[in-house]
């Protein structure tokens, strides 16, 4: 009999535990919409990242609310431009605007939301950092090139909102936990 | 004759000397740079063949044409656009001196710009060369200006309209060849450049071009790669494998609205794919402290080192600083791993070029190893 109670606290136990770990390793579904949150280029590598593990994605820079509806991963890559945000014709705070609204969007259908921060240091700093945050603190799952985490940044963001973060020392070692994070 | 005579004299002879020896400076900077073309290059031609307006100008150059005889992609590669940055120079040079073509063809201006090369920038204390030690011993380069020479090209307009866009600029761009594209036959110094340069591209048919530029250590954009749109797969690849070389690129694209510029009219105006690549070179920056040939060449400047520390520069800047070798080194390494990317996208069309030194072997060799 009490061998019997154990058991059923240790099922019990497993239960508690198990949502906190599936928030980090449960899988992602495709396909992905991969979008910017300060239209720099760093989008681009991650849609090559994606095309060399086959993953069904699609890039787009300044993706609305209505792209969201398609995709059952929204992967934000941050990281300020002054000459993404210029080609795009819009200013820093449209830009914010926009991404708070396919994030509320993504949030809305209960989207799960990748965060792929690859630029490193340049995608960091004053400029950078509302995006990082934003897009941080509304994720599931981050990948973060480390130079990019020199301050712990994303690990601070990560530790305390309990979100799963993989740090990998170059943009081409994010392709792996990426491959691994998606159902196939 | 009264004493004020023999000092008004003196002061005379002494002005004629200081200007006689300026006279020859500044004239030093028309002659031109020898390079000692590889025996692979199999035809020699001018820029004004390509538009017969600016034979005999000082915007005419040399082209140099690597033809394999093998059916293949046509590159094209562009140093000297900016005669102060002369890693885009030099990394020409290399490939004039070195490359071998084994399937298609590839096309090489080291001295786009060839007015730049004429003049240094006023009020910026530039040397008017610099040396490097090469295999047949010390060989001088010019270190010329960001633009066109002034007397090519004046007075510079208040406002550089460019054409055809409309889009204004400050004055001085006028004379600038990388805001000039697609140029016009019938328009200013720089803009029958930049015309004859896109005349080549198309009627060479250019698969892919390369424009080798450098910039301050504090500006945004240093050791990256620009694409126009079109080459934004090609270069995300290559970026990815650069990385497996510890080489780190930043990839931009292309501004769509910022006009004049060759990744982006190259793009617009022609089937090429076209690449811009930037180094990092602490001779241009605004920190800088003595303008120096060993600051050209070394790369190493104690200012720089300073704002490092103070994280006010974008790269790593140690106590080896920002050499030339380096500078090249990493201009060469990225046009072929472009090129490679560019051949995996097209391999119906690729172009095969050999005898491109290593980046390791040219860092630690120095450049000069690999200039006849």
């Amino acid at each position: 009999m009490k061998f019997i109670r154990v058991l059923v606290m240790i099922a019990f136990g497993a239960l508690l535990i198990t949502p906190l770990y599936s928030q980090s390793k449960e899988k992602f579904e495709q396909p992905i919409l991969i979008t910017s949150a300060g239209q720099s280029a760093d989008v681009t590598m991650a849609a090559m990242l994606c095309k060399k593990v086959n993953l069904n994605a699609k890039a787009v820079n300044r993706a609305t609310a209505a792209d969201v509806k398609d995709a059952k991963t929204l992967m934000i890559v941050p990281g300020f431009s002054s000459k993404g945000l210029g080609a795009a014709g819009i200013s820093r705070e449209q830009e914010m605007d926009r991404v708070k609204e396919v994030i509320a969007a993504a949030q809305k259908q209960k989207m799960r939301i990748i965060v792929l921060h690859i630029g490193g240091k340049p995608r960091r700093g004053q400029q950078s950092d509302d995006f990082n945050k934003l897009c941080a603190e509304a994720s599931q799952y981050m990948i973060v090139v480390k130079q990019g985490n020199d301050d712990n940044f994303f690990s601070d963001i990560a530790a305390a909102k309990k979100i799963g973060l993989d740090l990998v020392e170059k943009i081409a070692e994010a392709a792996k936990p990426l491959e691994a994070s998606f159902t196939k | 004759m009264e004493k004020h005579h023999y000092i008004a004299v003196v002061f005379l002879l002494a002005g004629g000397i200081l200007s006689a020896i300026a006279s020859k400076d500044f004239l030093s900077m028309r002659d031109a740079d020898i390079l000692h073309p590889s025996q692979f290059v199999t035809t020699t031609g001018m820029l004004s063949d390509y538009l017969p307006e600016i034979k005999g100008t000082y915007g005419d150059t040399k082209v140099y044409y690597f033809n394999s005889g093998n059916p293949g992609a046509t590159v094209i590669l562009l140093g000297g656009t900016h005669p102060n940055e002369p890693a885009g120079f030099i990394a020409a040079a290399v490939l004039v001196e070195n490359a071998q073509v084994t399937k298609g063809r590839l096309i090489v201006i080291p001295q786009s710009c060839a007015s730049g090369f004429t003049a240094t920038d006023p009020l910026e204390a530039c040397p008017t060369h610099f040396t490097i030690n090469t295999q047949s011993g010390p060989r001088t380069f010019r270190y010329g200006a960001r633009g066109g020479n002034p007397l090519h090209q004046w007075p510079d307009p208040l406002v550089y309209r460019h054409y055809p866009s409309g889009q204004q600029l400050s004055g001085m761009e006028s004379r600038n060849l990388n805001r000039s594209y697609p140029g016009r036959v019938d328009g200013s110094f720089m803009e029958r450049n930049g015309f004859a340069i896109v005349q080549l591209i198309k009627k060479e048919n250019v698969d892919v071009a390369f424009d080798l530029h450098e910039a301050a250590p504090e500006v945004m954009i240093i050791n990256a790669i620009i694409t126009h749109e079109k080459g934004s797969d090609i270069a995300a690849n290559a970026v990815l494998n650069l990385e497996f070389e510890d080489l780190q690129y930043s990839l931009e694209i292309s501004p769509k609205n910022f006009h004049g510029l060759s990744h982006r009219e190259w793009g617009d105006s022609t089937m090429t794919f076209a690449f811009l690549m930037e180094t990092s070179n602490p001779s241009q920056g605004r920190l800088r402290g003595v303008t120096s040939e060993a600051l050209v060449v070394e790369g190493n400047d104690p200012f720089y080192k300073t704002a490092s520390k103070l994280d006010n520069v974008r790269i790593t800047y140690d106590s080896s600083g920002e050499p030339l070798s380096l500078r090249v080194a990493r201009h060469l390494q990225g046009f072929k791993r472009l090129v490679e990317s560019y051949n995996e996208a097209h391999p119906e069309n690729s172009a095969i070029i050999e005898n491109i030194p290593e980046y390791n072997a040219v860092v630690s060799d120095g450049v000069g190893k690999y200039l006849k």
